[in-house]
């Protein structure tokens, strides 16, 4: 019965933290542009704001635009059951692995596809193929980012991973680890819609990704899908802060160790996050016809994880 | 130092050198070649550091100060004012565009690994993880002298291939005696000296240092 509680304790985390997360990026990235910027619970309010308003639907959506919103959300929070956030062999780690979690996530960007073309806006289209055009280069990199990681462990069972990594902490200074990382933390970014793939915070035709995908959807849909998002974001960080330095989950299920594990991930995150607004702040976007190159090393370094961990012994 | 843990460490070094290698292939400003440059002996100075505390050799820490003052200021400071001089900043159209060089410089490293495998299963060194990554660097090295444009790229080509061999060396052998080391040190300043005059002359001659332009008749 316990360990179910946890996958539940899971799920609240990850609700519950992930627009935080996205706001204490937001705030970080705005004082050091030398804004004020608003609060770090600012996304609280604006998905509260969300649910409460209408509704508008084009009367030319088809079920795909109704469905979207909510298959989105729900297939990111299953992830959350599946990926370590606190406590490491979980019970529905034998439902999945990483390649599901991987894989799950692309689930959401595929109906998000679909539903941008659905109602036939120009800009969903727009930006419907351009995040196609983009998933299908991050889609190879992820796969063999996550072959680079399992073949460091043997298994690509994320409990199993972390299980490997505790019981040998050198391994994690081995090159198929780091590079894996690295590859991993570039193909977030594109995935997640970050800078220098996608501009979160731009509405401009010219760039935008994500945003011309979701632009037709309003009040509790649009709730929905910033929600999925904030927790995409938030699960791509903690899967790659437990995969690369798993210390402070919790192997054994006692009211201490999980509150240390919880203290752990928000520390871990914190550190990831301000990365990324250090990051975001020192790029530029990439010119699109750019993105493949950038891709491109993130392939190149996964490649190489992989020959180092199969290779080097 | 445990030996799992110097073995992992100079495994690491090595393929930070590698992965600096391929920087130069991503970026396309000059100035950033050579600070690649730089950056990448410095991690050879690291690793040939971490060598010389392994094995306690006084030897070592002498050559990784020369490379130190050679490759970390010295040349890279020499390029930069050619840089400057000859007014070139970037490296704009390659032979091979960024994505298929990444592709072919992944070729490359699996194939060092390929040529690499009968040494590195003969050896019983701490250090034979990274003999693969020494050999890939010294390919990528060059690829970019063949697949670049500009002079100045080609030189870098050409250092980061001499960076690799003297990787190679440190890790194969742990230091070969010092007079040969002084050799190769004096033969990479004279030849980033004899290349420098090169670019200059070139650019006085046709106006760029794109070497493709040297196919064209003069006009």
């Amino acid at each position: 019965m316990i360990p179910y509680l946890l996958e539940a304790l899971q799920c609240l985390l990850t609700l519950s933290l992930a627009p935080g997360l996205i706001g204490l990026v937001r705030l970080l990235k705005a004082r050091l542009q030398g804004r004020r910027g608003p609060p770090a619970w600012q996304p609280y309010r604006d998905l509260a704001k969300l649910l409460d308003k209408e509704r508008v639907v084009s009367t030319q959506a088809s079920w795909i635009f109704h469905a979207t919103p909510h298959l989105v959300f729900a297939s990111t929070l299953v992830v959350s059951l599946l990926v370590p956030l606190v406590a490491a062999p979980l019970p529905f780690d034998r439902a999945g692995d990483l390649i599901v979690v991987v894989y799950l996530l692309l689930l959401g960007t595929f109906f998000l596809a679909l539903a941008g073309l659905d109602t036939a806006s120009p800009f969903g289209g727009m930006g419907a193929s351009r995040e196609m055009t983009i998933a299908a280069l991050a889609e190879p990199t992820i796969a063999l980012a996550i072959f680079g990681m399992g073949a460091g462990a043997g298994s690509t069972n994320l409990g199993e991973i972390v299980a490997r990594t505790l019981a040998h902490p050198e391994a994690t200074l081995s090159p198929g680890h780091l590079m894996a990382f690295a590859a991993l933390f570039i193909v977030m970014l594109a995935e997640c819609g970050r800078l220098p793939v996608d501009n979160p915070a731009t509405h401009l035709e010219l760039t935008m990704i994500h945003e011309a995908m979701i632009l037709e959807y309003s009040g509790p849909s649009l709730a929905l899908l910033e929600w999925a998002a904030h927790m995409k974001f938030f699960l791509f960080l903690s899967l790659l802060s437990n995969l690369v330095c798993p210390w402070g989950v919790a192997v054994e299920l006692s009211p201490r160790s999980l509150a240390l594990a919880v203290l752990a991930l928000a520390g871990k995150l914190v550190v990831l996050a301000v990365a990324v607004t250090v990051l975001e702040t020192r790029l530029a976007k990439l010119r699109l016809f750019r993105v493949p190159e950038l891709l491109g090393v993130s392939f190149i370094l996964a490649l190489l994880a992989i020959t180092s961990s199969f290779l080097v012994r | 130092m445990a030996p799992a843990l110097f073995s992992r460490l100079v495994t690491l070094a090595s393929s930070l050198v590698l992965l600096s290698g391929l920087a130069v292939l991503w970026r396309h400003s000059l100035a950033a070649y050579i600070r690649t440059f730089a950056r990448q002996s410095f991690l050879i100075v690291l690793a040939i550091l971490l060598i010389a505390a392994q094995e306690r050799d006084v030897r070592l820490c002498v050559v990784a100060a020369l490379v130190l003052v050679l490759k970390v200021v010295l040349i890279p400071r020499v390029l930069h004012r050619v840089q400057r001089h000859v007014a070139a900043d970037f490296e704009i159209h390659p032979y091979v565009n960024t994505p298929l060089s990444l592709v072919i410089t992944g070729i490359l490293t699996l194939l060092s690994y390929a040529v690499a495998a009968p040494v590195v299963s003969l050896a019983d060194l701490p250090t034979r993880g990274g003999i693969p990554l020494a050999l890939a660097t010294v390919f990528v090295g060059l690829f970019i002298i063949i697949s670049r444009r500009s002079a100045l790229s080609q030189i870098i080509g050409f250092l980061i291939l001499e960076n690799g061999i003297a990787l190679l060396a440190v890790l194969a052998t742990f230091g070969v005696p010092l007079i040969v080391e002084l050799g190769v040190f004096l033969d990479v300043l004279l030849g980033v000296l004899v290349m420098q005059v090169f670019v200059y002359r070139i650019r006085e001659t046709f106006d760029t240092i794109d070497v493709d332009r040297m196919k064209d008749l003069r006009h």
